[in-house]
């Protein structure tokens, strides 16, 4: 007897990201293999036709798992009774535009969002934010949707967190999967802090910290936490395109992770609703070192955090704290 | 009495090895020894298929959730900054089961050993093109690639075809790599296949996981002929022929087949792109049933050298109901072919005769 099939919105999903997005979801990638579900993709208007042409490749795909395709440009129809939603869709930095201006016009649109989903979402949807400026948007979210927990509205930082391990398993030549318990603290943006004090590498001879094998402390207070921070220019770079198809993989870890749970002994990063833990300021979503179960997130708790951390950890909060206020003056 | 006691010895011996056996393979599992990891070549990797492709078989969607893979990627020269981006975003996305990535332009390197490969790219035909002139440019690329991929491939390397027009670049492939066993080279129906299932479902208001046994015979073209003389849908009643669901004779022969036929135009008009998602997704699909077998009782179509079974002339590459086995395919024989199957059956053969001459004729 197959599951209830399980409802996924994906906004924006006429573009780049949606484009490589839908099939992960449409294969079971997100929710596991045995999780039949009906997606609801939301554009804007301009977009209605290429929306319809996606809909159109997902039912010529003969997905097993997918059991019906929404595809709208009409908010409400979009967010009725969705119990995940992946926010994809926002406005883009163009050429010369300021950040206030880039901020303006995302927090009209996660302000109407937010007001769509607490009246039609399913009660406890869970909520990922992937549309840059990610962890402000989510923000405006949670605070012009009061109803919904805020322990469901997150962003993604997932994507730093994976390049992080293919940065460390690249240095050390060993096998990605291998690699665990990096740390993405903060914003999604260059302040990024990506943390391997606590990292590990699986060798033959057990369980060893990063830093050790590494053995490169300029390294990796250098040049690494510089890569994976300016990752998402470099592919630009080399594909004149943003990185859609790792950001798409990463939202599906990031969904997976939370609704099925993180394996043991191994945390994840995501951009959640900051509780004052590690004196990151309560009130931000702030990227945290993360474990999941039972469909719920924790905080992993009493990790040391040196003098160095603690600058950066402060340093990506306090660009938080601004992004917020920025933001506060775009609705008055 | 003897022979009691020695059944019964008999008996104890046969049931301890089995009780043996169940405790070694479950200890091996328990041991989770990784499967070696299998090779897949995609050419035209730097593409929209190519970007589409790569994170399905990276997540295990066209060899199976415990095979892990070594990707290799190759383009032309032209395509490769955005074919070393496609590696970076595949390092970034820390797949599990992906243990390398080659990303290459040269052909060489890039079919060293491969199992699998993914023939993507190939000259797309431009607007005014004739047919012979995308002909005499996909022709070479096939010749080439063929080469490369006898002398370096690992044997029994599966090939799939996907670029236009693929049943012949297929066919080229065939004949100037004659050591690559010739049951090995197909070219992609799949795609063909699933929509014309999803139009059936779309029609009766059902799953379209509950629909099968569709048929696409011939040129993956405007010539193919999607069949459901055969097909059925499972319901709270069993299996049920399409053709007793649906009465409607006239659509069948009609509006659906042009449906199906005219899909891939229809993508283009509305993404003003083509159809890469689905083309990716049943490309695994292709694959993944070649090699871990189609379900009971289950066909599809994929584009094989005939053999000339249902009357279809040998020495072409044309699509054909097939089921899988032990990493086999094989046409599936004694199915009833009417007078209006018969026709569209020829038609689409006369098709694919006309486009190998075209072919033979650039070579020379």
């Amino acid at each position: 007897m197959g599951k209830e099939p399980v409802r996924v919105l994906v906004t924006g999903a006429a573009g780049q990201i949606g484009y490589a997005l839908v099939p992960m979801i449409a294969r079971g990638v997100m929710l596991g293999p045995d999780q039949p579900v009906i997606l609801h993709m939301l554009d804007i208007p301009p977009a209605a036709e290429a929306l319809n042409g996606v809909k159109m490749e997902l039912v010529d795909a003969a997905f097993p798992l997918l059991k019906g395709v929404v595809a709208t440009t009409d908010v409400v129809e979009g967010c009725t009774g969705v119990n995940i939603a992946i926010m994809v869709g926002g406005f883009p930095r163009k050429e010369g535009m300021e950040r206030k201006d880039v901020m303006s016009k995302n927090v009209s649109i996660y302000k109407s969002q937010a007001s769509a989903l607490e009246q039609h979402a399913a009660a406890n949807c869970k909520v990922l934010v992937v549309a840059n400026p990610a962890n402000t948007n989510a923000l405006i979210l949670k605070e012009f949707a009061p109803s919904i927990p805020e322990k469901n509205i997150t962003c993604l930082t997932r994507l730093d967190h994976n390049r992080a391990l293919g940065q460390i398993s690249e240095r050390l030549n060993v096998q990605v999967s291998d690699v665990k318990n990096a740390i993405i603290w903060g914003n999604h943006s260059s302040t990024q802090y990506p943390d391997v004090n606590h990292a590990t590498v699986k060798t033959p001879s057990g369980e060893k910290p990063v830093r050790e094998l590494v053995a490169d402390d300029a390294w990796l207070h250098g040049e690494f936490i510089a890569t994976v921070q300016q990752r998402g220019a470099a592919i630009i770079k080399a594909r004149k395109l943003s990185s859609a198809l790792s950001a798409a993989s990463s939202a599906c870890d990031h969904i997976r992770d939370w609704v099925l749970g993180t394996p043991e002994g191994t945390w994840v990063s995501m951009g959640v609703y900051s509780d004052g833990s590690y004196n990151v300021p309560a009130g931000l979503i702030y990227s945290f070192p993360v474990t999941c179960r039972n469909g719920e997130w924790t905080i992993v708790q009493g990790l040391s955090i040196d003098e160095l951390s603690r600058k950066k950890l402060d340093l990506t909060a306090e660009e938080l704290t601004e992004e917020k206020a920025l933001a506060y003056s775009c609705l008055s | 009495m003897e022979y009691l006691v020695l059944l019964q010895n008999g008996l104890v011996v046969l049931f301890t090895i089995a009780i043996s056996w169940k405790l070694i393979t479950y200890m091996r599992g328990s041991l989770k020894m990784e499967k070696e990891p299998m090779k897949v070549l995609v050419t035209g990797a730097a593409g929209q298929i190519g970007y589409a492709i790569a994170p399905m078989i990276a997540r295990g969607i066209m060899l199976g959730p415990d095979q892990p893979v070594i990707l290799h990627l190759l383009d032309i020269a032209l395509a490769a900054e955005a074919l070393h981006g496609v590696k970076m975003e595949l390092l970034d996305a820390a797949f599990p089961l992906l243990k390398e990535v080659h990303a290459t332009t040269d052909v060489t390197e890039a079919c060293k050993d491969v199992n699998v490969a993914i023939m993507l790219g190939g000259f797309p035909r431009k607007e005014g093109m004739e047919r012979k002139d995308m002909m005499s440019k996909n022709v070479p690329i096939y010749k080439e690639q063929a080469s490369a991929l006898e002398e370096h491939a690992a044997s029994d390397c599966k090939v799939l075809v996907v670029a236009n027009p693929a049943n012949t670049n297929a066919l080229i492939l065939k004949e100037f790599a004659p050591s690559i066993p010739e049951k090995n080279i197909t070219c992609l129906t799949r795609l063909d296949h699933n929509r014309a299932l999803s139009q059936i479902a779309e029609r009766l208001k059902v799953y379209v996981a509950d629909v099968k046994n569709v048929i696409i015979w011939g040129n993956h073209s405007s010539t193919q002929y999607p069949d459901i003389n055969h097909a059925t849908v499972t319901t709270p009643n069993g299996e049920r022929p399409v053709k007793e669901l649906d009465t409607d004779d006239h659509w069948l022969k009609n509006e659906f087949i042009n449906t199906v036929q005219q899909r891939g135009v229809a993508i283009i008009k509305a993404r003003k792109a083509s159809s890469a998602l689905s083309a990716a997704s049943a490309a695994c699909d292709h694959m993944r049933d070649w090699v871990l077998g189609t379900p009971k009782g289950t066909w599809v179509s994929m584009g094989v050298y005939s053999d000339g079974s249902y009357g279809i002339p040998k020495d072409i590459i044309y699509s054909f109901p097939v089921k899988c086995e032990k990493g086999k395919w094989s046409i599936v024989k004694g199915l009833k072919i009417d007078e209006f199957s018969r026709a569209k059956m020829d038609a689409t053969a006369k098709d694919l005769i006309d486009e190998k001459e075209v072919a033979h004729s650039c070579l020379n």
